[in-house]
């Protein structure tokens, strides 16, 4: 006899017991006359969240007594005081050590559905559970046949009760639907160790019918497992040890569903209006509790700035006026020819100029941004990081056209080889610090600048260059960043009379120009979006900035928020190289990793020579010469045509965003293709003027 | 699913409802009206070797519990003493997987062993992984500067199964509501942070943290420790004369350290500076009330 068995043999006589003082007719009689059911078909579905059906649970055959629950109506108030949609009694005596007065003291202590959890085969087990006031009745498939199972659900839907039904197996889960299940329970555990198989969930639960709601029934424990549920599919989750046992039963099952509602809010959508601080399973706000106040205030008056049309018209005119947007669209024909001869496709290529920003890069857009808002928080002092000197140089620009004190964090290796940059910042009246901390570079940088934050964070804001960082960076820098894509669209109409790109493609580094250019044609599944990171020298030699590429970044949290990471073994960052230094960073913004994880855009990389060579192809054919960061989208255009050739194209139009301008490489692409002679090389290495050196 | 813990039956582990380490370490303390001496020191500095001996100094000359640090790259919470230490003992070949070393050699040595860790090193290792070679080794709880209750999910289940503490900060400028979400999801005790900053030795100390203290056991908890700043056995004396327990990091650091502060002094020598400063602090804050 198994397991399963033995419990509805037990339940059943215990049943024939009952019966023997209460009859089939006056339990009928009783069910009848009890207050009308809640529906928990609504309580079991949410868009914001996974409910959370908590159980009074006191033992169980698998791991003998858990809790002694003396008071169970007190314990089903504090599961509903900490958020659950449901109770689940277990009514039970031989084994679970449940009781039909359990229910009945639960029912009268909670306003939310109740279940009737037991071992179920019979109609007079149906009308009592509703007799004791019962909103939800579990039956299990692998106890019943076809036959008792469709009769037992209609008696329980004709006493407008809801029923979980269990299953185990997809077969038990086709009969289920065959009966015309409404809810369905999937127990997920692996039956030879016992454990919890989210995967076999996945499997289990495909290809069910949209109506049906989908119950986690099986070693759901804490936030781990109601995420992990969650992400699979699960709409509600059923818990019993996890919450049952805790200290604290009502911040338990607050905990949980606090998981449910960040799941939920992790995968909302359109992409292009999604909400930190949760991109998929990215972001977050990993930083120390000091700088929590100073996020939640940021976060608060950035989203009153958002609502506030007067903010929108400073910033929209300063754009206008200040920075010189809207910045073009510029066709490339000769650069296009090039792509097309190479690829055979035929590419029509625009090129979105931030390069033609005042302070040449599109760095500016946030920096005022985020300036304006320095302004409305009340601050005076600004501090920010900058690797190759652009974000430094339009954050200091921005602090001086509004008066702002600003400091400039920067590693002394990016410091020595942008020279020049550090000079133009000296001359806004910034004040440059260079880090000689960790390996002094970009990374070094935003550390020290985040430990100037944590000291200085009454009268400071730290103005982030990009879309990474602790939530609500992502996703206001996004916003800040994202009218290059919104113009970049609408140029494209009304300049060419073409309704929409089939590419576009961007460089990534943090991922700021990326997301600006991207994020208008997110939810356009016509668009292909391309990214390019920096390969260095190639994925293979251990010497780039790849994060996305198999072999290369791993799950992790860097400076506040957890995406993709360059890390050893040990969970150390490890070091990272481009050519160009504005995309030498280990992690990357975490709305990109989540737009990776869900397909939405092709990540790939350009190396240094295939980056090198893009600069001059584009400099020769078009007389634009983009920064050597802008150079790996450009690069990247020649990947992203094969890829539409490959995808059926025969013709396609593209967008490449030039995110900056190459004026500062030009020492760096000098030595790069030898037009400077030996002593001219040597006189730049020696004054360290500016472009980086190149091995 | 990270849930690898299971019984000897094979059953997923429950709750443990082990008695916390640290609570008993303060519940011995206040009898004796003491505060508790909580000392800092990286694993693996200066080495790995050295460090076992300078933790069991730490114990023998008068710490209560040691706060065992894993030296990070990207230690952003931390000054330029810890920063510097930290990159010695990362440069002398530390590893996340001997610092369980370090925890029994604390116990051993009959001090309350705690880690304190940036998170992305415990997320990397594994957190329930980690959580079970911890209370293996004899760990009583978890100091998490860079992980905040909202994001502890998988710390709070792992740690409530493995019957760990779990201490997260505060600091002066927290909000009531955030000294709330602390208090609630501690256990063990709360670390106030005795001024806003990173670590690191100060002249004087302010009143801040004694407003913080107060504050944070207002919100709930049961136990607050104080550090970030302290550094002499004076201002050791004041903290604990309000505080459940003084932490002190960077002055005991120090004395392993040269005048540069770069470079890692003579092993001897630093380990008998250490055990004279541990002395003295020792002195300052039990004798504190």
């Amino acid at each position: 006899m198994s397991v399963l068995d033995e419990l509805v043999a037990g339940a059943l006589e215990d049943q024939r017991a009952r019966e023997q003082s209460v009859s089939l007719d006056d339990v009928r009689k009783a069910a009848l006359a009890a207050p009308a059911p809640i529906d928990a078909t609504r309580w079991l579905k949410r868009a914001d969240g996974i409910p959370v059906i908590a159980e009074i649970k006191r033992a169980s055959p698998s791991k003998g007594h858990l809790s002694d629950i003396p008071d169970p109506a007190a314990l089903a108030r504090e599961y509903e005081r900490g958020g659950a949609s449901a109770i689940s009694v277990l009514t039970e005596g031989r084994r679970f050590l449940g009781s039909l007065d359990d229910l009945d003291k639960v029912r009268a202590a909670v306003h939310i559905p109740v279940l009737r959890k037991d071992f179920i085969v019979t109609d007079y087990q149906i009308f009592e559970a509703r007799a004791h006031g019962a909103d939800l009745v579990l039956l299990i498939v692998a106890a019943l046949d076809d036959e008792q199972l469709r009769h037992l659900l209609g008696l329980a839907h004709e006493l407008k009760m809801t029923v979980l039904v269990e299953t185990h197996t997809r077969e038990e889960i086709e009969r289920a639907i065959a009966a015309g299940v409404k809810v369905i329970g999937i127990n997920a555990r692996n039956l030879k160790n016992l454990k919890v198989d989210v995967n076999k969930y996945a499997e289990l639960a495909a290809n069910l019918p949209d109506d049906v709601i989908r119950v986690a029934e099986s070693g759901v424990f804490g936030a781990v497992e109601v995420e992990d549920y969650g992400r699979a599919g699960a709409d509600a989750v059923l818990v019993g040890e996890g919450v049952a046992t805790a200290d604290d039963h009502e911040l338990a099952v607050e905990r949980l569903v606090k998981a449910g509602a960040r799941v939920k809010a992790s995968e909302t959508t359109p992409l292009s209006e999604h909400h930190g601080p949760y991109w998929g399973q990215f972001g977050g706000r990993y930083v120390p509790e000091a700088l929590i106040t100073a996020l939640d205030e940021l976060e608060r008056v950035y989203d009153e700035a958002k609502a506030d049309p007067e903010f929108h018209k400073e910033f929209m005119t300063l754009q206008q006026r200040y920075v010189g947007r809207p910045s073009p669209l510029t066709e490339a024909p000769r650069f296009s020819k090039l792509v097309s001869d190479k690829t055979g496709l035929d590419a029509r290529i625009f090129l979105k100029r931030e390069d033609l920003n005042h302070t040449g890069a599109h760095k500016i857009n946030n920096a005022l941004g985020q300036a304006l808002l320095v302004k409305r928080m009340g601050k005076t002092r600004v501090i920010a990081e900058t690797g190759a000197g652009q974000h430094g140089v339009a954050t200091a620009t921005v602090c001086a056209m509004l008066g702002l004190k600003c400091r400039i964090y920067m590693g002394q290796i990016d410091a020595r080889r942008q020279a020049l940059n550090v000079a133009r910042m000296r001359m806004l009246g910034a004040e440059v610090v260079e880090v000689t901390l960790g390996d002094k570079i970009l990374k070094d940088a935003i550390n020290e600048a985040l430990r100037d934050w944590v000291t200085n964070v009454k009268d400071t804001h730290y103005l982030l260059g990009t879309v990474a960082g602790p939530h609500p960076f992502p996703e206001m820098v996004r916003d800040f960043q994202k009218i290059i894509g919104e113009e970049a669209k609408q140029q494209l109409r009304d300049w060419y009379g073409i309704d929409h790109p089939d590419a576009v493609c961007a460089c990534v580094g943090g991922g700021s120009n990326a997301i600006g250019v991207m994020n208008a044609f997110l939810d356009d599944e016509r668009v292909n979006l391309y990214g390019y990171e920096a390969g260095g020298n190639g994925p293979e030699s251990g010497r780039h900035a790849i994060r996305f590429a198999p072999g290369t970044g791993q799950l992790g949290m860097f400076q506040g928020a957890k995406s993709y990471l360059l890390e050893t073994d040990e969970g150390q960052t490890l070091d990272t190289y481009s050519i160009s230094a504005g995309l030498d960073y280990a992690s990357v913004g975490p709305e990109h990793a989540w737009l990776k994880d869900i397909g939405r855009v092709n990540y790939s990389w350009a190396t240094d020579e295939e980056a090198m060579n893009a600069f001059r192809d584009l400099s020769q054919t078009e007389g634009i010469i983009p920064a050597i960061e802008s150079s790996h989208a450009v690069a990247g255009a020649y990947k992203a045509a094969a890829d539409l050739k490959a995808k059926g194209y025969d013709k396609a139009v593209m967008i490449v965003n030039i995110s900056g301008r190459g004026d500062k490489d030009m020492a760096t692409a000098g030595k790069w293709f030898g037009y400077l002679t030996d002593d001219q090389a040597a006189a730049l290495d020696v004054t360290g003027a500016h472009g980086n050196a190149v091995a | 699913m990270t849930n690898e813990a299971t019984t000897p039956s094979g059953q997923p582990l429950g709750i443990s409802h082990k008695p916390s380490q640290t609570e008993a370490m303060f519940t011995k303390l206040k009898a004796d009206n003491k505060p508790a001496f909580i000392g800092y020191l990286p694993y693996g500095f200066p080495d790995p070797d050295t460090s076992l001996d300078a933790l069991r100094t730490m114990v023998e000359h008068g710490v209560d519990a040691v706060e065992i640090g894993l030296p990070y790259s990207d230690p952003v919470m931390d000054g330029p003493v810890i920063q510097a230490a930290s990159q010695i003992a990362l440069h002398n070949g530390e590893t996340i997987r001997r610092v369980f070393e370090a925890v029994e050699t604390v116990a051993n040595a009959g001090g309350v062993p705690l880690i304190m860790s940036y998170w992305n090193l415990i997320y990397h290792y594994g957190v329930e992984r980690f959580a079970a070679d911890f209370e293996n080794a004899g760990g009583a709880g978890l100091i998490t500067p860079d992980l905040i209750p909202d994001e502890a999910g998988e710390w709070i289940e792992a740690s409530d199964r493995h019957g760990l503490d779990r201490i997260f900060l505060v600091s002066p400028d927290s909000a009531d509501e955030r000294l709330d979400v602390v208090s609630r999801n501690a256990r063990g005790f709360v670390y106030a942070a005795a001024r806003m900053g990173v670590t690191g030795e100060r002249a004087t100390i302010d009143a801040s943290p004694e407003v913080l203290v107060e504050r944070t056991r207002k919100a709930g908890a049961a136990n607050v420790c104080v550090g970030i700043g302290v550094s002499t056995p004076e201002q050791g004396a004041k903290v604990g004369s309000y505080a459940d327990g003084v932490i002190v990091g960077s002055a005991l650091v120090h004395t392993l350290l040269n005048d540069d502060s770069r470079t890692a002094k003579d092993a001897s020598e630093g380990l008998r500076d250490l055990a004279a400063k541990t002395e003295s602090l020792a002195a300052g804050i039990h004798g504190a009330r």
